[in-house]
């Protein structure tokens, strides 16, 4: 079986693959109404509106966000077919508690997301394959066992935590000392993504978005390093594995034999074959990235998917909720996908089959 | 490793458990690990042992954000937060001792015993009519009206060189009357005695901090609560302050007074005594006296945002985590087992079916797919325990699926099916155990993602509000304001906890991975 065929068949599959998970979308969000008869337009209502609202108003509440009250088996079918035309042709709807096309509200934060998720995987990616290389170098050393100790603790580590603690270190901690020693408060903003005053002077500067993108910055810089130190320790201990692996090899021991020096075998010849499956999980991770980072959004207030999730969830805002789903879902897919197919392409070992 | 070497590896499992503890013990971090989690069980077993206040997270104990009390040798005027009296139910004898010469007044210590579930102090006074008091009024208004009098006391020592920044008292007391001071009696008969309690420091200054203003005196025990204003803790502790070497008061004691007097009345018919007219007696029945101290510093570990005792919580959180960790991940291996055996040992369309199935869940977002299922289906341990079971058996399925692939066609299932072995019998007895040794770091690892979902989840509130775990207290402590005011304990040590924990599965995980699993430690 060639690429070619192998294409075709994982594409087939990709596709019923993403079937699944829209039906699933479906039904999953719907769970509550489903089990307990809960409406997410009761959920808007407040009592003030309720004593003055019509049947009529009611009714048409519901027409306007396209559920049915009491809904029979007819219904949910009706509402199905509804929903699956719809994700099929891109109107993802507008969300019950803002009003908004959904869209508007999801790509308002994916660059905020995609920012703190982009920068934060490099710095765990770099880290982890730059100090898995130094150790693998020599395993069983005191080095290797004191790094594989560290890595093991920040695979052990909640990583909410971690930001919670550099918070209340750098955000609250370090400006009171500032302050007691110079009287000036230098630190890190302790929430949000930008502070409301930068924005407002920025708007009326020439110079403006050079400190829109400052302030950012300052802003990233807490929530990077604690999803990046947090996502280290996997990177790492795959890294170095993989090398200490790949070092047991054959063409190693030949490397060493024609006489190349350390560096050389380590950096030509281990670290070329051990980064393959290195890219398969980058990849695979890729997929990931505009998941968000709930926890830790949560702990740094920063605006992003994953905390918009969880807003949207607890307010059974379903338009919201299952088009992000959806979204994260097809990108893990075309992830994987292009994951397997990187793999091939980077070792012409792998016969498709 | 070569052939003609037999190890204790090549034996199944549970026969070498001697050879595969010679093994293990040679990793440092794995024995550091099972000490952790020895003493993490110990800590769950006996939680209720351990703790020393109500472990619910919103039982106030204390004001909020109190430091953790052990933080006070850097501070020598701390105060810190505390039952001041040794003896709050009575059960030791008091001083009791009546003032004046009538022998009208007296008082008796009843202590516990098998007939007596309450030791309890009365203090009586029984009046014939006629008898003359000792009317001395103080213009004051601190000590009692007449010289005459009957208390009991206690005695506490302020070890800190500081005012408290707030003291709670109780007294609990009964009233029996009899005679003309009964019910139903003369008007105003319940105006003609009260119950006082003063503090007196050492240098004999008297401060009145309770004085009873009862409408109608009661028989059942009524819990009575003592404020102390801002000029009563002046002048009760502001003596006792060490200013350049030298302090007010002679020495740190304090006497706490409870004592029944009567009262400057008269009957505003005749303007006469009050021991013109009645006849009959007062018992009172104390049966608590209680005096808590405010400072900056409460407990081991603090106080959280609602005022709760943070160490208990701390201690009792470790049998959440335990029981989430443990039993979420029993559960996802049980399926996961069972999975990855049917699809690798029967094949064809059950496997392609099965794997689809993982394939999925492994497309599906992990967290944000806990989070809506915890939130649905509701807040108790058993849901939480399901959730977590529903994502983390895809991975043990898959791992048992290959190991099986490798072993299905090995010589000793094809003679046990020769000899008429059904499926089941195969799988489980001959298969399972040789797959064993490789489930054991996925388990132990498989725990730490349990752990850690746990203290996200509750971290985001989705767990049962009233359960004290780690992740409610991070959770507590951040809408609770602990960067504003800077309280790092609540940040720090449920955190670490978590980590702890977590942190001594891994090494087990890992050292149980490179005793069992040998192919990174030969090179």
């Amino acid at each position: 079986m060639g690429l070619r065929e192998y294409v075709i068949r994982r594409s087939i599959y990709m596709f019923l693959l993403i079937v699944a998970v829209v039906c699933f979308n479906f039904f999953l969000f719907r769970l509550p109404t489903f089990l307990f008869g809960a409406s997410p337009v009761s959920l808007m209502l407040s009592d003030e509106l309720r004593r003055n609202l019509t049947q009529d108003l009611l009714e048409q509440m519901y027409v306007n966000f396209g559920l049915v009250p009491n809904p029979d088996i007819f219904d949910w079918i009706y509402m199905f077919w509804r929903y699956i035309v719809s994700m099929f042709t891109g109107n993802f709807g507008v969300s019950f508690l803002t009003q908004r096309p959904v869209m508007d509200s999801i790509v308002e934060r994916l660059p905020n997301t995609l920012l703190l998720m982009g920068t934060s995987s490099m710095v765990s990616i770099l880290l982890g394959i730059w100090t898995g290389v130094k150790v693998a170098a020599d395993p069983g050393s005191r080095k290797d066992v004191s790094a594989v100790t560290v890595a093991l603790f920040i695979y052990a580590l909640p990583v909410f935590w971690l930001g919670m603690m550099l918070l209340l270190i750098f955000g609250f901690m370090l400006p009171q000392w500032t302050e007691a020693m110079w009287g000036i408060r230098i630190g890190f903003p302790q929430f949000g993504t930008i502070s409301y005053d930068v924005w407002e002077v920025a708007r009326g500067n020439p110079l403006g978005a050079l400190m829109v993108a400052g302030d950012v910055l300052h802003h990233l810089f807490l929530p990077m390093i604690t999803l990046g130190v947090g996502g280290y320790g996997g990177y790492f201990l795959y890294m170095r594995n993989n090398l200490i692996d790949v070092m047991t090899e054959d063409y190693i021991l030949t490397a060493r034999a024609k006489g190349l020096d350390e560096n050389q075998v380590l950096y030509k010849h281990g670290l070329k074959n051990a980064m393959l499956p290195m890219v398969t999980i980058i990849a695979l991770n890729f997929g990931f990235l505009i998941n968000g980072a709930t926890l830790t959004e949560t702990v740094f207030t920063w605006r992003g998917l994953g905390r918009f999730i969880f807003d949207s969830l607890l307010l059974m805002d379903y338009p919201v909720i299952q088009t992000i789903f959806m979204i994260i879902a097809i990108t893990a897919i075309l992830a994987n996908f292009v994951a397997d197919l990187l793999y091939g392409v980077l070792d012409p070992r792998i016969k498709y089959g | 490793m070569s052939g003609s070497h037999k190890g204790w590896r090549d034996s199944n499992w549970y026969v070498s458990i001697t050879g595969f503890w010679k093994e293990y013990r040679k990793h440092k971090i794995g024995l550091v690990g099972l000490a952790l989690i020895l003493i993490f069980v110990g800590m769950a077993i006996f939680a209720d042992g351990l703790i020393t206040h109500d472990p619910t997270p919103q039982a106030k104990v204390a004001p909020t954000y109190l430091m953790p009390s052990w933080l006070s040798v850097f501070d020598p005027n701390g105060v810190i937060t505390g039952d001041v009296l040794t003896d709050p139910n009575l059960e030791e004898t008091p001083l009791i001792r009546a003032n004046g010469t009538h022998g009208e007044f007296s008082g008796i210590h009843v202590p516990l015993s098998d007939t007596n579930n309450q030791s309890y102090v009365n203090l009586t006074w029984s009046h014939t009519a006629g008898t003359q008091l000792d009317f001395d009024i103080d213009p004051e208004g601190i000590k009692p009206d007449y010289g005459d009098f009957v208390y009991f006391e206690q005695n506490f020592t302020w070890p800190y060189n500081n005012r408290p920044s707030d003291v709670n008292m109780s007294v609990s007391f009964g009233t029996t009357l009899t005679g003309d001071f009964a019910p139903g009696g003369p008007v105003g008969n319940n105006l003609m005695f009260r119950v006082y309690v003063w503090l007196i420091d050492s240098s004999n200054e008297w401060t009145k901090v309770y004085e009873s203003r009862e409408a109608t005196y009661v028989e059942a025990v009524q819990e009575k609560r003592i404020s102390m204003n801002y000029l009563s803790l002046k002048s009760v502790f502001d003596g006792m302050i060490v200013v350049n070497g030298t302090q007010q008061d002679p020495s740190n004691d304090v006497r706490i007074v409870i004592g029944l007097a009567p009262y400057r009345w008269f009957d505003s018919d005749t303007f006469g005594y009050p021991w013109q007219n009645y006849t009959g007696t007062v018992t009172f029945k104390f049966t608590t006296l209680k005096m808590v101290a405010y400072g900056e510093y409460f407990g081991i570990m603090g106080s959280t945002n609602w005022g709760a005792d943070a160490y208990s919580q701390l201690i009792y959180g470790s049998r959440i985590s335990l029981i989430i960790g443990i039993l979420a991940t029993s559960l996802a291996t049980a399926v996961g087992v069972i999975v990855g055996m049917v699809a690798g040992y029967f094949g064809g369309k059950v496997d392609e079916v099965l794997m689809r199935v993982v394939d999925f869940l492994l497309v599906i977002p992990g967290l944000p797919l806990m989070m809506v299922l915890a939130a649905f289906l509701g807040a108790s341990i058993q849901n939480i325990i399901i959730v977590i079971a529903i994502l983390g058996w895809t991975g043990t399925s898959r791992l048992i699926r290959s190991q099986v692939l490798a072993e299905k066609n090995k010589a000793y299932v094809e003679s046990a099916r020769a000899i008429g072995a059904s499926d089941t019998y195969i799988m489980f007895r001959h298969i399972l155990p040789n797959v064993t040794p490789i489930l054991f770091a996925n388990i132990t690892l498989g725990v730490v993602g349990a752990i850690l979902s746990e203290a996200g989840l509750s971290f985001l509130g989705l767990t049962d509000p009233e359960d004290p775990s780690w992740g409610r207290m991070l959770a507590d402590a951040r809408t609770g304001g602990a960067f504003s005011t800077g309280a790092w304990w609540v940040v720090l040590f449920p955190g670490l906890m978590i980590t702890l924990l977590s942190l001594a599965f891994t090494f087990v995980g890992h050292t149980l991975d490179q005793v069992l699993n040998p192919r990174l430690r030969e090179r």
